[in-house]
């Protein structure tokens, strides 16, 4: 039988709160993180200073790009809430590891490295810069700092990135790799990005975010990092802790160029696949939290997967667009997602829409709504082709 | 648990183009190194890289057009191709979604580059947008998804010079976890000048030529290239009446927790990714008669490589056959490992062993059977595939020679 993988603590930072319960209370008030960035023109949905500030380690930081101080602040909080010492964690699991979903990861300090290089001359770029440039470097910090010796692995599927990396942590620990293994995602907002997203057309012109609305126009770039201790129901037992949720199933499925008018058939395998191996069916679904970011394109194909998947019972499923509120954060989306589906479990309310205007079908409240039912389906898709879905369920004992 | 059967080789790399070309110069002892081109080295003490003198990526390409992605993109889809074309195989068939595609690279990296030469000039406003959107590295298995139509799961692992290892183990486990029967994986990196500056300011890059476990080795030689293996689910394999080259048995990953660009000293991490892979493979380390080390040929690498291998194997460690392809072709970063298990495949396979070059002079700190500037016929039936990356990654693949089914 396949064994029960389940999520005993989660680390997370974004625009909108660091913390669990600072960013449940954001997301169920329904309090945007998107405003006027600190550092960059425009509006973000950046992490506030003040937040990783408080959060970083005295020591050891320095060399750090900032994606790698996102991910560091989130492992700290990932174990402390999983009833795990991050300072002797990695002691006590030999086969403690991270699975880290990205995108663009440490690209800001790639082109820095690069640029440096370009204009003081080679001989004059920091030798000790060079250890940022590889996309694996975040993961590979956290490793050393909270000595993480299992498997170390970093993920980029695009927006479905940390579905993927929760997935393959999963897996490892069904296959009996590990006990315990922290897997999500990490994205910075740098200058590099901001002008990517804009230049590709990603970005709203209008910087506001409305998935699903009939005005929408674009994405809100943010930025964060979203962990979940992931351990066997062996290991979770064992220790004593009380669960947060289940990991119940994963579907992933890629519609190549050129085909993008089948998205939405590719989109809706994934959600079926995830839906089967949880052993569910459409009708338990208790509540939605959709990958919708407000672009165009990509929220009409989602729509269309869910009136694929959910039929004419779709007006019944509560579904959450949660982007509108802490932006679209690429590699770290998907379990920024996953970790709001589990707030949705806890406190039995699916989180309430901002900005959305809504659409035709789709069950999308501007207050919270109570669920009905135990799973929460994840939806992380991306314009690049790149389709996951997770289920999780809620803890019985 | 489904089984995991090796049907298809694809590879391009600095001393050949397709499973026979390539593995007849690593048999000859070929060397892919020469005078870097692509970028001007004037400033940099060093001056050499193994890159591939005469790619062209039309002829690989039917549906994409290669001129709108970057270099990596470009080498993996011609490694795929050939794969493909080597699998007899049609990867659409029978089902396209349970066909899927996991790459290592380091990345795109070309674009960051072009995008700061145009910055150089002042001219970054005329830098164009399809450049933005071919940078992030899940496009590279997304544009073999796009030429060859999969629709299965489509992952990149970006985890360095280990990349490649990483993404065969991840297509390992959707095949394992019966979610794809057919995962085209390996890795691709195209050369770029971000890697070979960095290396030449950590002083890692060799002057001359790359002497993995030689006395007086001075580095590594930074190249490029891409492996692409198709990996079948054997009882599939099977039914096709396909040639299996080598069954894929398991693999471990494991982290140093040390440094982010040393290994540790004693190759902890690396013993243990060995162990792990034995362990989950179900076979013994006595079982195991060749190794394909990482060698990078600078100085610490082998060192510490030569400490996890004697570690690891005791003293039968005099007994077991030890080769580093980077002698040849350089260090492919992400696509590396990728490259060295397409070697270790054809070695189970053909029964020949890939020497490691340009080895003169014996290092005590080294002392392993490094098989010696010829190739060597050992029939090897277990073997390991060793691949080490910053942020002290280790993975180690593990392949056995098919006779059957027990």
């Amino acid at each position: 039988m396949r064994k029960r993988v389940f999520a005993s603590g989660a680390g997370v930072i974004s625009s909108i709160g660091a913390g669990l319960e600072c960013f449940g209370a954001a997301l169920f008030r329904g309090d945007p993180g998107i405003r006027p960035s600190q550092r960059f023109g425009g509006s973000a949905a950046e992490v506030l200073e003040a937040d990783l500030l408080r959060l970083l380690p005295e020591k050891g930081v320095r060399t750090l790009d900032r994606t790698s101080r996102l991910l560091t602040v989130t492992v700290q909080m990932a174990f402390e809430t999983a009833g795990l010492s991050p300072e002797s964690a990695g002691e006590t699991h030999r086969d403690l590891g991270l699975v880290c979903g990205t995108v663009l990861s440490s690209l800001h300090s790639v082109a820095g490295f690069d640029w440096s290089g370009l204009t003081e001359g080679p001989r004059l770029v920091n030798p000790m810069a060079f250890q940022n440039v590889v996309l694996n470097s975040p993961a590979g910090h956290a490793g050393i700092r909270y000595r993480l010796r299992g498997l170390n692995s970093t993920v980029c599927a695009g927006m479905a990135s940390s579905l993927y990396a929760l997935e393959q942590a999963a897996e490892c620990l069904r296959l009996d790799r590990a006990e315990v293994l922290l897997a999500g995602g990490v994205e910075e907002l740098c200058e590099e990005s901001i002008l990517g997203m804009r230049q590709i057309g990603l970005a709203s012109p209008t910087e506001r975010a409305h998935p699903f609305g009939p005005d929408r126009d674009g994405a809100v770039l943010g930025e964060g990092s979203a962990l979940c201790v992931l351990e066997t129901e062996g290991s979770a037992l064992h220790r004593g802790v009380v669960p947060l949720f289940e990991i119940c199933g994963f579907g992933a499925a890629y519609e190549p160029r050129g085909r993008r008018k089948q998205a939405a058939a590719s989109a809706a395998d994934a959600m079926r696949q995830a839906l089967a191996e949880a052993g569910i069916s459409a009708g338990e679904v208790a509540c939605v939290i959709a990958s919708a970011n407000g672009s165009p394109e990509t929220d009409e194909m989602e729509a269309c997967a869910l009136r694929t998947v959910f039929g004419c019972r779709l007006d019944q499923v509560p579904v959450c667009a949660p982007k509108a509120i802490y932006g679209e954060t690429m590699g770290a989306g998907g379990a920024l997602a996953v970790l709001s589906a589990g707030l949705a479990l806890s406190r039995g309310l699916a989180p309430p829409n901002v900005d959305s205007g809504g659409a035709a079908g789709i069950n999308l409240k501007s207050v919270a709504q109570p669920i009905n039912g135990r799973n929460v389906l994840i939806n992380a898709f991306g314009c690049d082709g790149n389709h996951a879905s997770m289920v999780i369920g809620a803890w019985k004992n | 648990m489904r089984r995991v059967a090796i049907t298809g080789i694809g590879v391009v790399s600095s001393i050949g183009t397709g499973r026979e070309a390539f593995w007849i110069s690593l048999l000859e002892g070929k060397s892919g190194v020469g005078q870097v081109r692509s970028f001007d080295t004037s400033r940099l003490p060093v001056h050499l890289g193994a890159e591939i003198p005469d790619f062209e990526p039309e002829p690989y390409f039917r549906r994409l057009r290669p001129g709108c992605m970057g270099r990596a993109s470009q080498l993996a889809v011609a490694a795929a191709r050939l794969a493909l074309e080597d699998a007899k195989c049609d990867a659409r068939s029978p089902d396209r979604t349970r066909a899927g595609v996991a790459m290592g690279t380091a990345g795109e990296s070309l674009f960051v580059e072009r995008y700061n030469d145009y910055r150089a000039n002042g001219d970054e406003n005329s830098f164009p947008p399809e450049y933005y959107a071919g940078y992030p590295c899940q496009v590279i298995p997304g544009h073999i998804a796009d030429e060859f139509d999969l629709a299965g799961p489509n992952a990149s692992i970006p985890t360095a010079c280990a990349a490649g290892n990483h993404a065969i183990g991840y297509g390992f486990d959707q095949i394992r976890a019966n979610r794809a029967d057919l995962m085209l994986c390996g890795g691709a990196d195209s050369f770029s000048r971000i890697p070979y500056v960095g290396f030449a300011r950590l002083g890692a890059i060799a002057p001359e030529r790359c002497q993995p476990f030689d006395r007086n080795r001075k580095g590594m030689i930074p190249g490029e290239g891409a492996a692409v293996l198709v990996l079948e689910a054997l009882d599939a394999a099977l039914a096709r009446g396909v040639r299996i080259y080598a069954e894929l048995l398991g693999y471990g990953l494991t982290c140093d927790a040390h440094h982010m660009t040393a290994s540790h000293p004693g190759g902890d991490g690396i013993i243990r990714a060995m162990a792990a892979a034995v362990r989950e493979s179900g076979i013994a380390k006595e079982d195991v008669d060749y190794v394909s080390a990482h060698g990078t040929g600078t100085p610490t690498n082998d060192r510490v490589e030569a400490v996890a291998l004697h570690g690891f194997f005791g003293p039968r460690i005099a007994s077991i056959p030890i080769s580093s392809i980077k002698s040849m072709i350089g260090h492919a970063m992400g696509a590396a490992s990728a490259i060295e298990a397409a070697a270790c495949a054809l070695a189970v396979h053909t029964g020949w062993i890939p020497p490691t070059t340009n080895y003169e002079e014996p290092d005590s700190e080294c002392a392993l059977d490094c098989v010696p500037n010829r190739a060597r016929q050992t029939n090897p039936r277990v073997v390991l595939n060793n691949a080490y990356a910053f942020g002290g990654n280790n993975a180690c693949l593990c392949l056995r020679s098919f006779e059957g089914v027990d």
